[in-house]
């Protein structure tokens, strides 16, 4: 039951994530039409810029699930999997600990932000805090994630994130590999 | 940090960094780990003055107009790499090569280098075209080892080539122009297609015996309705230099207007159902969020770097060296040669900017030169064991032995150091077209 919230929570959060994907597009091309009819269209910049950090940290989980974070596998993979299931605890407790202090700095920056009322300094007026949701959303998420990949190689399990990558090769799609 | 010395801080935290990412840490929370000891051990920062640091170079680093271009890109490459426009290009070129001694293996080199004018990835060009290049040949009895070795090195072509991921990734690092580096990737990305179809074909000639029998040549009027399949895929390419040309638009709106162009082209092949359509665009959106966190993480770093002064110092050391800018060449082609055994080409770009950016400039090199140059040496990575990734896409398509791919590369990584030479004696082969067309860079 848990599983399956949180797996959601993940997809859905990556969803969003490539809304903001199709969202820039779709910004782009209305622009640029809306200019050619001699509108002003000065806030999409910042509209755009927004739905990019967008599609950065609110996709954070899902890709992490999903095994695109790169890392370098050269020794992970040539050890015997003991040995490997402790270098991969200790990559996850690594993990836990840095995107608990990302998500606590995130938290107060915005917090402040909040406190003191920071309006954005473009065209478009809003208080910041509001498109800097995505990135508390985001490291949020993250952060549990982590918490719970930590969980299952503990309990014995291999990793999520390896399992999807191996599955993917083996079906011969390599499209998300740069 | 007087006790230390700045020497000594670099030091420090290079060792920190290689221990984390040879540990498989996340490359990106690498990057920002280092950042974060560095802050913590080597400034008298306080503790909530780093959170805001990690908050504001994040959101700087992601929030930016610049960057939109990047998923855009990709989502590009994903939209065609879910079409039938392989398989059109090896029936549109075939008919035009009976005539070229090493005949249809060129088909190798000329489609990496026509998807790579629209795919701006190296893995995805060189699996998007040996899928289909690779039975066609073997059927036909052309020679194995030459077509891995052409299509594992061909298809790096995909980053050099614009548009290229990798090079969306270094102008933002560099904070160089997005559209100047493009330009400058179209005259080297045409000598290394010479010089692979040029090796192609003095093999051949001197392996007569292994080159099979043309194909029954169709007349002109059939020659040209088979390539007309090549039309929209052409239409696309055309559309997409000639915006970057003209300056007609910014680099995001070239991306925008290209993602258009591939839904066009998806839709008119009928590979557009609605599947491909949520399947393109969330790989492309995995990718980029992998990519737009390693820079976040990288912004980071790059901020402690600058508390701590040590990209500064090395710059300065390196410049009282008083190497020539050959020996400086070489002496980074062989570092990254070595990382490059190690990282993927993106990492191992934002990795090093902090430090051998400024080194470079203070030697007085070009910014948008260099970008070709590291891209050139990224294309290599790709391609020399152990963890090349084209060597990887093959041998999971072939089932053959990752060095045997290797092996069958050398003649084509020979032509890629013949490029990194020739740009380097005559740097105007990159810089040439985007002085001309956007004027010189002030």
């Amino acid at each position: 039951m848990i599983r399956r919230t949180l797996d959601r929570l993940y997809d859905a959060a990556g969803a969003a994530a490539g809304f903001c994907v199709f969202a820039i597009f779709a910004v782009m091309l209305i622009a640029a039409g809306a200019r050619e009819l001699g509108f002003r269209t000065g806030g999409t910049d910042d509209l755009v810029s927004w739905m990019t950090a967008g599609a950065a940290f609110l996709g954070l989980a899902h890709t992490f699930k999903h095994g695109d974070f790169v890392r370098v596998g050269l020794f992970l993979e040539k050890m015997p999997p003991r040995l490997r299931r402790g270098f991969e605890l200790a990559s996850l407790s690594i993990g836990v600990i840095f995107t608990g202090f990302l998500l606590w700095s995130v938290g107060l920056y915005l917090y402040n932000g909040w406190l003191y009322n920071e309006m954005s300094n473009g065209l478009l007026v809003v208080p910041m805090w509001i498109p800097q949701l995505s990135f508390l959303l985001g490291a949020a998420l993250l952060f549990i994630a982590m918490i719970d990949e930590w969980l299952i190689v503990f309990g014995g399990a291999r990793p999520t994130y390896v399992r999807a990558v191996e599955e993917r090769h083996a079906r011969g799609d390599f499209s998300e590999d740069v | 940090m007087e006790t230390f010395g700045v020497a000594g801080v670099g030091l420090f935290l290079l060792i920190v960094m290689l221990f984390l990412l040879a540990g498989g840490v996340w490359i990106a929370m690498t990057l920002a780990i280092v950042g974060w000891v560095g802050m913590a051990l080597f400034t008298d920062m306080q503790a909530a003055r780093w959170g805001e640091n990690l908050f504001v170079a994040m959101w700087g680093s992601s929030a930016s107009w610049e960057l939109a271009a990047l998923p855009l890109f990709i989502w590009m490459g994903e939209i065609l790499f879910r079409t039938k426009l392989s398989e059109q290009m090896f029936e549109g070129l075939a008919p035009w090569l009976g005539n070229v001694p090493g005949r249809l293996m060129h088909t190798t080199i000329l489609g990496c280098g026509i998807f790579g004018s629209v795919s701006g990835s190296s893995a995805a060009t060189c699996a998007t075209i040996a899928k289909v290049a690779l039975p066609e040949l073997k059927r036909r009895g052309y020679d194995e080892q030459l077509a891995l070795g052409a299509l594992a090195t061909a298809g790096t072509l995909g980053i050099l080539i614009p548009p290229s991921i990798t090079m969306v990734v270094y102008a933002v690092a560099a904070d160089a122009s997005i559209i100047r580096i493009f330009l400058a990737g179209f005259i080297p990305g045409g000598i290394l297609m010479a010089l692979f179809s040029g090796y192609i074909a003095w093999w051949s000639i001197r392996h007569p015996d292994r080159v099979p029998p043309a194909d029954p040549v169709p007349g002109l009027m059939e020659k040209l309705r088979r390539s007309g399949n090549l039309i929209p895929c052409t239409l696309l390419i055309v559309f997409i230099v000639w915006v970057l040309v003209a300056g007609w638009a910014t680099a995001t709106e070239c991306a925008a207007f290209g993602v258009l162009g591939s839904l066009v082209i998806a839709a008119s092949s009928r590979s557009l159902t609605w599947e491909n359509f949520r399947a393109s665009l969330m790989g492309a959106t995995r990718v980029s969020c992998m990519i737009m966190f390693i820079l976040a993480g990288a912004a980071f770093l790059t901020k402690t770097m600058a508390f701590t002064g040590v990209p500064r110092l090395l710059a300065e050391w390196v410049a009282s060296l008083g190497l020539s800018p050959f020996a400086l060449i070489g002496m980074l082609s062989l570092i990254y040669l070595v990382l490059g055994t190690a990282l993927d080409g993106i990492s191992m770009i934002v990795l090093t900017s902090a430090v051998v950016l400024p080194m470079i400039q203070k030697a007085g090199f070009d910014l948008v030169w260099f970008g070709i140059f590291i891209v050139l040496l990224v294309e290599i990575a790709e391609v020399t064991p152990p963890v090349g990734f084209n060597l990887f896409v093959l041998q999971n398509m072939t089932g053959k032995d990752s060095n045997t791919i290797a092996r069958a590369s050398i003649p084509f990584f020979v032509m890629l150091l013949v490029c990194i030479g020739l740009i380097t004696v005559f740097p105007e082969i990159v810089t040439w077209l985007p002085d001309r067309l956007m004027g010189k860079e002030t």
